[in-house]
Order: structure tokens, then sequence, then C-alpha cells
């Protein structure tokens, strides 16, 4: 199995996680689908690193695995067990439905990758395409679903999404712009954590769509 | 490469003698799935044997048929059985050639299957029972759902070979070494999927129990006893050998005997026997860490792996 093999492999078993994530309505499977995912993420830049000899992508593995895979992960089910709520129970779009607009929106990803330069072929084609299928994929879970539990785990999605490409990719970003979107990914989740268990305080339940009865 | 098609008669004897390989070792992965299962749940389970041993006694019974069944209700155990050797000839196993791949390749093996399950549930509906009417209906819905998916499944992995004869398609991915594409993955998660719902596993449905509301292939046979029964038995273990052997050929085929050599046959079964034990384990886990879905939820997964067999499909083109 070649460096190219495991990137590529690691890639699309973000795509199935990301598409699972869609499929799912039990809120602890879709966290761990997003642990996976987010350890998926740290193998790809684990394997970059050395493969191209690029040490600094090891600090972007370490904080991938230990904060997205780990942490967060464990800071979200907390919050579930705290407030007891464990499915979303209606989505705006059943399950099968929400597939088929997934599907599209993968091909449309996959498609416009091919427009890249560095998407012609190979890898990079590949790293682009899921990426981009995983941010629309992920914002498209963020409109759909009404637990503000699933809204930020969608928005987690797209933020691998990006780092997926950053990583894959770019020749790489600097430590500090790396370690400043870490710590903004905590505090995001935090706050947003913060932000659930308050709308359950209010209206005893994480339904977002019910935040529309403050308007005055 | 050698000429793989040799003359009838010589594959003719080896599809004998792969079908008797595999019709010896299914009721072994039953019952193997069956001891893991309660292994994981802190039970002692069955001897590996047990599959072997019900199977006999099943057999030495006397058939107990209804007054109002009809030919249909004896042949269908017999096409479900017959269909199921069958299919068994059209698949690779150890040597990276199928023994009867001239007849043809994946439409037939589906279409195969696909005769076996009519079989039996046009016979569950000829007795008139209720139960046999619910589960004929229940395994009719999930089929129609399942066997587009696996279709799909099936074709983004023969679009890589270029061919639709399994036999072709596993050589050709042995001689050109393994390229990862991710519609491989996509693909394998969708028709293992397919599979845990073709072979009645626990999302899907449940193989240890004859509860009146949740059963599905088990509803459908409740009316046959003694030899019948043991047909029924023994041709679902078969597919469901047969089905990790299609994952197996379709998705890791590396290790298959690309020539008659003892050694390489040796290396092939033991290659072969690892991998289906894996794909076992992981059937396990899957029936153990998941709850049974509601008939209707089923559907909702079913549209899981027709998706990702669609993208699958799909990304090959892009």
């Amino acid at each position: 199995m070649t460096t190219s093999d495991l990137l590529i492999l690691c890639a699309a078993g973000m795509l199935v996680s990301a598409y699972l994530m869609v499929g799912q309505k039990a809120l602890f499977t879709t966290i761990r689908l997003y642990a996976l995912q987010s350890l998926l993420l740290g193998i790809v830049a684990a394997t970059i690193a050395v493969s191209e000899s690029r040490h600094e992508l090891f600090v972007t593995a370490a904080i991938t695995v230990v904060l997205k895979a780990m942490l967060i992960p464990w800071f979200l089910m907390r919050i579930i067990d705290k407030i007891g709520i464990h499915r979303e129970i209606e989505p705006f779009l059943s399950v099968p439905a929400s597939l088929l607009v997934c599907l599209g929106l993968t091909v449309v990803g996959y498609r416009v990758s091919t427009g890249f330069p560095e998407g012609a072929r190979g890898v990079s084609h590949h790293l682009i395409g899921v990426a981009l299928s995983m941010l629309l994929v992920g914002l498209f879970l963020m409109v759909t679903r009404k637990k503000a539990i699933t809204q930020i785990l969608a928005l987690l999605t797209v933020e691998n999404a990006v780092f997926l490409v950053a990583i894959g990719v770019t020749p790489g970003m600097p430590l500090v712009v790396e370690l400043g979107i870490a710590f903004d990914v905590i505090v995001a989740v935090l706050l947003l954590g913060i932000l659930v268990q308050r709308i359950v305080d209010r209206f005893e339940s994480m339904d977002v769509s019910r935040l529309s009865k403050l308007k005055g | 490469m050698a000429p793989m098609i040799p003359d009838a008669l010589r594959a003719f004897s080896l599809a004998v003698l792969q079908a008797a390989g595999l019709l010896a070792l299914a009721p072994l992965l039953k019952t193997a799935i069956k001891k893991m299962k309660a292994r994981l749940q802190n039970r002692q389970g069955p001897p590996l044997l047990q599959g072997y041993y019900d199977l006999a006694k099943l057999l030495r019974k006397e058939p107990v048929r209804s007054e109002t069944a009809s030919w249909v209700f004896v042949a269908g155990p017999r096409v479900y059985f017959g269909a199921a050797v069958a299919a068994t000839t059209l698949v690779p196993v150890l040597v990276a050639a199928a023994p009867l791949e001239g007849a043809g390749g994946i439409l037939l093996l589906v279409g195969t299957l696909a005769l076996g399950r009519f079989a039996l549930a046009t016979a569950a509906l000829d007795t008139g029972s209720a139960f046999g009417g619910m589960g004929a209906s229940r395994d009719m819905t999930i089929a129609a759902l399942a066997e587009p998916a696996l279709m799909l499944g099936l074709f983004a992995s023969a679009l890589a070979a270029g061919s639709l004869n399994l036999g072709s398609l596993v050589r050709s991915v042995l001689q050109h070494g393994i390229t990862f594409h991710p519609s491989d993955l996509l693909a394998f998660a969708g028709l293992f999927i397919i599979v845990i719902a073709e072979t009645g596993r626990i999302p899907v449905d449940n193989p240890a129990t004859h509860l009146e509301l949740t059963m599905i292939h088990e509803a459908m046979v409740l009316e046959y006893a003694g030899p019948d029964l043991a047909l029924v038995e023994w041709a679902s273990a078969v597919k469901e050998l047969l089905y990790l052997t299609l994952l197996v050929d379709l998705f890791m085929p590396v290790g298959m005997a690309t020539s008659a050599r003892p050694v390489a046959i040796v290396v092939a079964l033991l290659a072969w026997a690892g991998k289906v034990f894996l794909l076992a384990i992981a059937v396990t886990i899957t029936e153990s860490t998941n709850a049974k879905l509601r008939l209707f939820r089923v559907p909702e997964l079913v549209s899981i792996s027709l998706g990702l067999a669609f993208l699958a499909l799909a990304i090959r083109f892009l």
C-alpha cells in the first residue's frame, strides 16, 4: 500500500462518515462518526508529514487527534448526557430525501474539483473532491437539521473539510494560524455547548426552530 | 496468462468440487458467528459443530406438510437450495477463476439468487397461512430495495475492471495490482450493508427470534419442517458464505491462486479463510452493537447503501 493509497482510503473514509452522519438520527452515533472522521484527518496529516517530511504537520496531526477526535466528542457527549436528548426526531427533510440531495451535492463537489489545476488527476483530485463534497454535505446538514448539537457537528464537518484541503493540497498553513484555528474551534464548541444548554433550559428542547418564537 | 477457461469436463468437476466445499463449510460459518456473538454477550455459545448437528437432525426427520400445500410448497426449498448451489459455481473462491464463469457473470449471479428467493416467497404464499404471506411480503420488500443497491455496488467494481465477469474482474485486479480509488471504499460500505440485509442479520432482521411482529425470513419459512427446513437453512448459510466470499473477491483478492500449484492453492485457502473470518467478525460486531430497526426504518438503511453504491459508480466517471 503506497502513501497515495492510504491518503485516498482515509479521504474516502471521511466522505463515507459524513454520508453516514446524514443517514443517522442517534446523536451519540453521529458524534462517534465525527470522531472517526477527525481521526482519519489526523492520519492524513501524519501520512503527509512522513511522506513529504513536513514535520510541522505532526503538530497538526496531534492537535487534530487530541482535540477533534477525543476532546470535542467527549464534551459533546457530556452535554447530551446532561440534557438527556438522544435523538434527532424530525429533521426538516426525511432521511432518504436528504441522502438523495447529498448524492447530488457530492457529484457537484467532485465535478467542480476537476476545475482546479491541482485537481486534474491523482491524489489531489480525490482530496479536493472529497473536501468539497464534505463541505457541501456539512452546509446541507446545517440547514436541514433542527437539533443544535447536529448543527454544531455539521459546522465541525465543514471545518474538517477545509482542513483536509489545507493539509493535502496547499503547501500548508503557518503554525500560528493552525493554532489559532484550533483555539477558535475549542472556543466555538464551548460557546455553542453553553448556548445549547441555555436553549434547552428555556425551551426544554434542542429544536432551534423554536427560537423564532423569541421574535416580539 | 494461460487459458483460464478449461474444457467442459474439467470445469464441471471443478464446479462440483467448489460447490461441495462451500456447502460443507457454510454451517461452520453460521455457527462461528453465533458463537462469537455469544462470547461478546458473556455466554458460552453453541459448540462449533452445532450447525452440522442441527442439519443432521432435521434431515433425519420426516417432512410434515400442510394438507392444503401443493407442489409449489414442496418445490420452494429445493429451488432455493439449487439456486444457492448453482450460485457457488459462479464465484471465484481459491483460484482466480470461477468454475462455470463461461456461463455468465454478475448478472447471472444476482439473477440466480433472485430466482431462489422468488421460489421461497411463492412457496410461503402457497399454504395460505398468514405468517407465510406476511414474511414473503416483507422479504420481497427488502429484496426489492436491496437488489438495485447490490447491482450498483457490483457495477462500480466491474467498471474498474471493464468486465461483468467475476473471474476476469478478479484477474484484472490481481494483474494490475490494487489501485485504490475512493469508489472502492464507498462500494464496500454499500455492499456490506446489503450483505447484512440480504442475510437477515440484526439491524434488518433477527435470525435468532421467532417473535411474530419482528421476524422476516423466519416468518417466511415458518411452515417448513424436517428435510425441507434443513434445505432452507443450509441454503441460507451457503448464501451468507457466498456473499462474504463475493466481498473478498471484489475488494481484497490478494493471495488468490493464479495457477494450480498445490502451494498456491494452500496459500489461497488460508488467505480466503482468514479474510472471510475477518468479515465474519465485522458482521458479528455489527450484530452485537446495533439494535434491530423497525421494519419501516429498514428502507432508510437500505437507501444509505443505495446512495453509497450510486456514489461509488458516479465517482468513477468524475
